[in-house]
């Protein structure tokens, strides 16, 4: 199995398959309706925020002409009001509403951190600006102390309003990148993705500005590491294969994310994710596919549902004889991470995934996917990705 | 996204015109332009290049030449100015892209505004220019019939010699 196959050019029938079977439902697609017990978040442009915005600020008005005693609501965001909705595959934020008052002397620090970082939406929307997360920490060093805070008054605001970080022009910055079939546009610009050498094109934060022009692409490769991205861009693997390949370079950012789900939504093509055998690299799948316990609010704008996990799959490493002294042996926080893994509602409603990580869990054993170049440098992109993806070897 | 399949079983997914109409006025043209200069020829399939170009004369017919259109005839005479500069340059770079516009040229040339009335110059230049280019290799053409006609014999000197004065006459 292991036997490299070189300058073989496989049909990738199985991943058309599922393109074919994409194409045909794209034409009955259902717009996804939320279950009654969450709340709705919405994606807005800057006229519509503003007018939220305001709409917020005249009732808080309103409290203290009435009463003298501001409070502002907003959906909590602890983990009793996180709920899985199984029917999409989501994570999302339930109804209970946490109350802010501007006259505890507990939360005044809170509410007036909240306060400033409306203020600062106020005035990136209203000059078309963004700023990233760290820029609003600095924009005022001693109300704000630590980033966590104004990271957290950044997520209160837009839950208190209802819609995406994204929508208060609040980003973070840009770490991932994407490479291959693909005709963006940046405003005015247009921007090819086949044409910016090995490095890709660095996912923008501010993804209001971008939009799909153009693309002849049949499938899109999500991979967790840079290392793999090197790998398959100096094999100009899109050119063999039409594809779309994109990584966070660890761990899924927010900006990536969106970047696939508005890939997925726009071209609707089969998404198939690359990670370590190992239970971070199953949770980066997991956070691809159905969103952060974190960022539950936003996750009809960040997860997407028809991932697949291509590998590298426990049951690979036998499969393509992973040499001995490529694997790793699990440590003890990896073990208790797999049981948690299996805990999960979206896991145990997955057999084969659930299977692989009870594989992992039996073997006690993990991999990088550079364990495949144990084969050779290439073996990754002339054999295992295009078997996997022929025979449609995935969960 | 407008799908158009190939024979291979592969796709080809253009933006919808729809969504244009939120765009600069100035972009449909540049999306246009782009596709058939840089993508079109990748395309190989020969059923989908026609399919593409139809769909891209339907972008030009149906969005991007009224939204230049409507903001030529408007009143604002900065939105008017930054449409002429893109409609400069594209005309610079593919006259016929701009050709579309070129009525609504000889009203904006009396406009008020200097501005207006240079870039308005510049692009009359262009397509003067254009159409200089397409006469002279017409003219060349019937020369070059005629010499070869002259040598067989076929007509006098007188002919050629009028031909060829035609030609260098235009070139000068």
């Amino acid at each position: 199995m292991a036997k490299k196959e070189k300058n073989k050019v496989w049909n990738l029938q199985e991943a058309k398959n599922l393109f074919q079977e994409y194409l045909d439902k794209g034409n009955e697609k259902k717009p996804v309706s939320l279950p009654p017990d969450t709340i709705q978040i919405d994606n807005l442009n800057t006229k519509k925020m503003l007018e939220r915005l305001f709409t917020l600020t005249d009732s808080i008005l309103e409290k203290i002409y009435n009463s003298g005693r501001p409070s502002v609501q907003l959906p909590s965001r602890a983990n009793t009001n996180i709920i899985w909705d199984e029917e999409n595959d989501l994570l999302l934020l339930g109804k209970q509403i946490q109350e802010k008052q501007f006259h505890s002397l507990s939360g005044v620090a809170d509410i007036t951190r909240l306060m400033s970082v409306l203020e600062k939406v106020y005035e990136l929307l209203s000059k078309d600006l963004h700023a990233t997360k760290r820029e609003i920490f600095y924009s005022n060093v001693k109300l704000f102390k630590d980033q966590k805070n104004s990271d957290k008054s950044i997520e209160d605001v837009a839950t208190m309003l209802y819609t995406t970080r994204n929508s208060t022009h609040i980003v973070a910055s840009a770490k991932g990148s994407c490479i291959g079939r693909l005709r963006i546009r940046d405003r005015n610009d247009i921007i090819d993705l086949e044409g910016l050498g090995s490095g890709g094109w660095t996912i923008s934060p501010m993804l209001d500005n971008v939009e799909i022009i153009e693309s002849d692409a049949e499938f899109i490769l999500v991979l967790e590491k840079d290392a793999a991205m090197i790998r398959l861009s100096e094999a100009r693997f899109w050119q063999k294969y039409p594809c779309i390949i994109l990584t966070a370079k660890g761990a899924a950012d927010m900006a990536t994310r969106m970047f696939l789900k508005r890939l997925s939504k726009d071209l609707n093509l089969p998404i198939f994710s690359l990670v370590d055998s190992d239970p971070y690299g199953h949770y980066i799948h997991s956070v691809y596919l159905r969103g952060s316990k974190r960022l539950s609010y936003e996750s009809p704008f960040l997860a997407t549902p028809n991932i697949k996990l291509l590998g590298v799959l426990t049951r690979d490493l036998d499969k393509y004889k992973i040499p001995n002294d490529c694997r790793l042996e699990m440590t003890n926080q990896d073990i208790k991470r797999v049981k948690e893994m299996l805990e999960e509602d979206f896991v145990k409603k997955n057999k084969a995934w659930e299977t692989d990580l009870k594989l992992a869990l039996k073997m006690k054993i993990k991999a990088e996917i550079q364990a495949l170049s144990a084969h050779g440098f290439e073996f990754l992109t002339e054999q295992y990705l295009p078997e996997k993806l022929s025979t449609g070897d995935w969960i | 996204m407008r799908i158009f399949h190939k024979k291979d079983g592969g796709i080809i997914q253009l933006i919808d015109k729809d969504k244009m109409e939120e765009w600069s006025v100035e972009l449909p043209l540049i999306f246009i332009e782009y596709i058939k200069d840089k993508q079109l020829a990748k395309y190989e399939d020969a059923k989908v290049k026609k399919e593409v170009s139809a769909y891209l004369d339907e972008i030009l017919k149906d969005v991007a030449i009224p939204r230049l259109i409507s903001v030529l005839e408007g009143e604002d005479e900065e939105e008017t100015i930054s449409a002429l500069e893109r409609i400069k340059e594209i005309s610079k770079k593919n006259v016929e892209m701009a050709r579309p516009i070129k009525p609504y040229l000889e009203n904006l040339s009396k406009s008020k505004n200097k501005s207006v009335v240079n870039i308005t110059k510049d692009i009359s230049n262009s397509f003067t220019k254009a159409d200089r280019r397409k006469e002279l290799a017409k003219k060349r053409k019937i020369m070059q019939e005629k010499e070869k006609q002259f040598m067989a014999g076929k007509i006098s000197g007188a002919d050629y010699a009028k031909a060829r004065k035609e030609y260098l006459t235009l070139k000068d």
